[in-house]
């Protein structure tokens, strides 16, 4: 009310004027814009060699046209496309679900710890594993799974094949993902939960509300919008994984494939041995128009539902 | 006298009004939520303890909490990787160091920009920050065109600019500078004569420090254990950084195990057995320990820096 005319509009600021005039504001933003522009966006135009018959010789534009071949090929290999793009598929599913619902319930079970400096110890070293690199993690997997010394099966006196049993294998990754995620994505709910107005509980206190009530009539709703972020940001990344999971946990190891290949390893793998580029490609190519796809109808389908929750 | 008194009545005073609400349920909750901190710690204590561990011991009596006996000799056989292992570590504080700063400034700048209002192309700065969100070229076309037409295999700039723009860190970035420092701030530096850059590197950039060092720490965590980036790209020893040197110490492992007929200069100087459980956690331990020494300090703003983050911007 006061401010109203705070910045006169002034007469003539053109598109060009207004630039020149915040020119600063250019020079400013110029380095993170090159970055971006050479290491985001000139890829990008990488996926054209999805329609190509890539060779190196010839780089990514001089590669003589395939049409669709790539695609063909890939529909064709059942045992390979379908079950990476399956195994891609299920464990996005398994982590979102199951992560969703331990974040949300470690976050509440802190909060409503009363020992406050004990909750915050906890939460210190729940958080730690997220800083350890897979490259690490998978030498402590080993120390608990290997056939030999393994503490699992030392401690039970079985000796379980870990390695080369791949149906083992979705329940390994599913815990080794609580473990080093859990205490991490519960910090940002707690930080949500933080910010509930105390009244509510007090009101619903002297309504006579207990407190598994007010967990479920206060404290959930409130964490919804964040969730559907949450939910949201991860939908975009359906078809890309946490790839230090699946190559690295795994050790890389074919005889696991059947369960544990993911399209990022195997793109991985292909680009090490450098084989199969257009098979690859043609895989980048599907991931990537996917993933646009999802996101944009995920979006979409918020923005009816909860406009407000919308990213963009 | 003085001094010991306050803070004892303090901590009586919370105590009384906990200890009326604390029953049997608070206790159940808090041994629920120590059992999972346990699942959550408890294997980076055996990381730690199985590097003091004597090898033979856990040849033959597998990895334990409570090893009977303990030794020094992984921890001395990581110095076998000697000039490497220093080399390696340098490699890694290079890139994390280098890479943290360059990425905070040029975010900065990027989050400065766009955040003014009159500024015409900042709408359009937004979409350009947006777009590799939702849709990217992919690893392979990454990789030809970094390598070939870039022509930048083996370099160590390949370890910093893929990681240094992210768009979260901008966005957490923007909103900050968007609600944590006041525009009034900025409109009087401009009044008193202060230029655009000016009013950027000595009003704006020193009130960033929480957001940055929130957004800082999370990078150099994630350059400190940028392993895939190093495995694609970088094939000389002397730009290995510890992550690739990690994962060359288990392909070599795996090598010896499954190979027979390794020379015997090579047994030899292994010390005749094959290392393979208390050096390796040894080196797990010198790669994960600097981590886990800086992180404390760090956790007030990286928590905060997500909660700021967090709000839709």
């Amino acid at each position: 009310m006061v401010n109203t005319a705070v910045k006169p509009k002034r007469r003539g600021d053109g598109f060009w004027a207004n630039t020149w005039r915040n020119r600063a504001h250019v020079v400013l933003a110029l380095p993170a814009f090159l970055v971006l522009l050479f290491i985001m966006y000139v890829p990008m135009t990488g996926l054209v060699m999805s329609f190509k018959n890539f060779n190196y010789a010839d780089g990514i534009f001089g590669s003589p046209w395939a049409g669709f071949a790539n695609f063909k090929f890939l529909l064709a290999s059942k045992d390979t496309f379908f079950q990476f793009t399956r195994n891609t598929i299920l464990y996005y599913l398994l982590f979102t679900v199951v992560g969703t619902f331990l974040n949300v319930t470690v976050a509440i079970a802190i909060d409503e710890l009363l020992f406050k400096r004990c909750a915050k110890t906890m939460q210190t070293l729940m958080i730690i594993p997220v800083f350890i690199s897979y490259a690490a993690v998978q030498f402590i997997v080993f120390a608990f799974i290997d056939s030999s010394a393994g503490l699992i099966n030392k401690t039970l006196g079985t000796n379980t094949r870990f390695y080369s049993s791949p149906n083992l294998w979705p329940w390994i990754l599913l815990i080794v993902k609580i473990w080093k995620d859990t205490g991490y994505g519960s910090v940002l709910y707690m930080s949500v939960l933080s910010g509930i107005d105390t009244s509510l509980y007090e009101a619903a206190n002297i309504d006579g509300a207990n407190k598994w009530q007010q967990i479920w009539h206060i404290t959930l709703p409130s964490l919804i919008p964040m969730v559907t972020v949450m939910l949201l940001l991860s939908v975009g990344n359906l078809m890309h994984s946490d790839t230090g999971l699946f190559y690295q946990v795994t050790r890389n190891n074919g005889m696991l494939y059947p369960t544990t290949q993911v399209i990022d390893s195997y793109v991985l793998n292909a680009i090490l041995s450098s084989s199969n580029f257009g098979f690859t490609a043609a895989t980048s190519f599907f991931q990537s128009v996917v993933g646009l796809a999802l996101m944009l109808f995920a979006n979409y389908v918020v923005r009816r539902i909860e406009p407000e929750n919308a990213l963009f | 006298m003085y001094d010991t008194i306050k803070p004892s009545r303090r901590k009586r005073r919370i105590k009384t009004i906990a200890e009326k609400q604390r029953g049997f349920g608070q206790f159940l909750l808090l041994l629920c939520v120590l059992l999972f901190t346990v699942f959550c710690f408890a294997p980076v204590v055996l990381v730690f303890v199985s590097a003091f561990t004597d090898e033979t011991y856990i040849t033959q009596n597998g990895f334990s909490f409570l090893p009977k006996v303990w030794s020094l000799s992984g921890m001395n056989s990581v110095l076998r990787y000697g000039t490497q292992l220093i080399q390696s570590y340098l490699v890694t504080i290079f890139v994390t160091v280098a890479g943290t700063f360059l990425g905070l400034l040029v975010m900065s700048m990027f989050a400065y920009s766009i955040s003014r209002r009159d500024f015409r192309l900042a709408p359009f700065l937004s979409i350009f920050l947006l777009i590799p969100m939702l849709f990217n070229g992919g690893q392979l076309s990454g990789y030809i065109v970094f390598t070939s037409w870039y022509g930048l295999k083996d370099s160590l700039l390949l370890l910093i600019l893929p990681l240094c723009v992210t768009t979260m860190n901008v966005i957490i970035l923007r909103t900050y500078i968007a609600n944590s420092i006041p525009g009034e701030l900025m409109e009087a530096a401009k009044i008193d004569g202060a230029g655009d850059y000016r009013t950027f590197f000595q009003i704006t950039l020193p009130l960033m420090k929480p957001s940055l060092a929130a957004v800082g720490f999370m990078m150099a965590t994630s350059y400190w254990n940028d392993w895939q980036n190093a495995l694609l790209y970088i094939t000389s020893d002397s730009k290995k950084p510890l992550q690739l040197l990690l994962i060359n110490i288990q392909k070599s492992i795996e090598f010896l195990l499954n190979n027979s007929n390794v020379p015997a200069s090579a047994r030899a100087a292994m010390g005749g057995t094959i290392p393979q459980y208390s050096s390796t956690m040894a080196t797990v331990v010198i790669v994960i320990a600097p981590i886990m020494v800086v992180y404390p300090f760090f956790q007030k703003y990286f928590i905060k820096g997500l909660t700021v983050g967090s709000v839709k911007g």
